[in-house]
């Protein structure tokens, strides 16, 4: 019996050609494994800065109340509280500043807060080593670091 | 998302899938993994001529194809999308392949580009024979014959001149013809 003429033969084969050849390893882990460290790698990513800003307004409650407790009558804490309060808020806006806000009123939001900062201000004139006030005078700030930081980390967290 | 292999499925599911992967959805891309990935892995089999690689470089193209999925707009079939994606890949990784042998021997020396039909056991009938051809007749080949691409593409696709496309094709074919006669 002759053999098929080449032609015929590839002609024939090629129309009956399974595309589809089953691997015999399962590959699926592998790709997986890969997906999931690439994932994790981007979720460090985005979860990072959020992280940082809370470690960092952690690190600034302490700070404050350390020298709300702890430094001696003679320095005048308001004055160094304060210093150390706007240095932070400006870092922080300048962070944020090419970032869109959660909300739209949040400015509105700080200037209240920021009110309330001169208001305990002024009275801290008169009773400048007032740990009441002070203590006051440290919650503003951080609510007004925690108010930047809250309006503006969730558009870090899309990332 | 259970989907039943043995059922043809509608463009439909397979869009939604392809949604739910765009959401990040493991599972779903598990499904869309299973649909094509003997698909895949015949065409880099095919390319590669070796198992191991063939396996690897099908590891590697859904890997991507999960990165690049946003980018599939469906303005194309997703299998066209995918096997584009899988040629490049399989294409790509022949070549880092012959430029680590060209540094480490002579590739041309080395007999290698046409006994990799040793590392595909599993194949049988033309299969065989195509594992068998050099290098470039081989992609050319499968390209040509196997997947329907036309030559001006493979030129593109293979950085090459498409009159030597249709050269290497007509050398495919030659060595198939005589190794089929010879068998």
């Amino acid at each position: 019996m002759s053999k098929t003429n080449f032609d015929d033969y590839l002609n024939e084969s090629l129309t009956q050609l399974n595309k589809n050849i089953t691997p015999d390893k399962e590959l699926w882990d592998g790709i997986e494994r890969a997906i999931m460290t690439n994932k994790q790698a981007s979720t460090v990513k985005s979860v990072v800065w959020p992280k940082l800003t809370a470690i960092t307004a952690c690190c600034v409650a302490a700070l404050v109340s350390t020298m709300v407790f702890f430094t001696s009558p003679e320095t005048n804490t308001a004055v160094a509280m304060s210093d150390f309060f706007t240095k932070q808020k400006q870092s922080l806006l300048v962070q944020y500043q090419s970032q869109a806000a959660l909300t739209d009123n949040w400015q509105v939001q700080l200037q209240e807060l920021e009110d309330a900062e001169q208001a305990i201000k002024q009275t801290l004139e008169n009773e400048p080593q007032n740990k009441a006030l002070l203590s006051m005078l440290a919650q503003v700030y951080q609510q007004q670091l925690d108010l930047i930081n809250k309006v503006h980390a969730p558009r870090w967290q899309q990332i | 998302m259970l989907m039943d292999a043995n059922q043809p499925i509608t463009d439909q599911v397979q869009q939604m899938l392809i949604d739910q992967v765009k959401n990040g959805d493991q599972l779903a891309y598990k499904a869309l993994y299973d649909m094509h990935k003997a698909k895949v892995y015949g065409l880099c089999l095919r390319l590669i001529a070796d198992e191991g690689h063939a396996q690897d470089a099908t590891q590697e193209v859904f890997v991507q194809v999960w990165h690049k999925i946003a980018q599939f707009d469906g303005r194309s079939q997703f299998s066209t999308w995918l096997h584009s994606v899988a040629s490049n890949i399989a294409i790509s990784y022949v070549r880092k392949q012959k430029h680590w042998l060209n540094t480490v021997i002579s590739f041309e020396q080395s007999g290698m580009d046409e006994q990799s039909a040793n590392d595909c056991n599993g194949l049988n009938g033309l299969d065989k024979l195509i594992v068998r051809l050099p290098e470039r007749a081989r992609m050319v080949f499968v390209l040509y014959a196997v997947e329907g691409y036309r030559h001006e593409e493979i030129a593109t696709l293979l950085g090459m001149a498409v009159g030597s496309s249709k050269a290497q094709y007509h050398r495919a074919r030659q060595l198939l013809k005589q190794w089929y006669e010879n068998e």
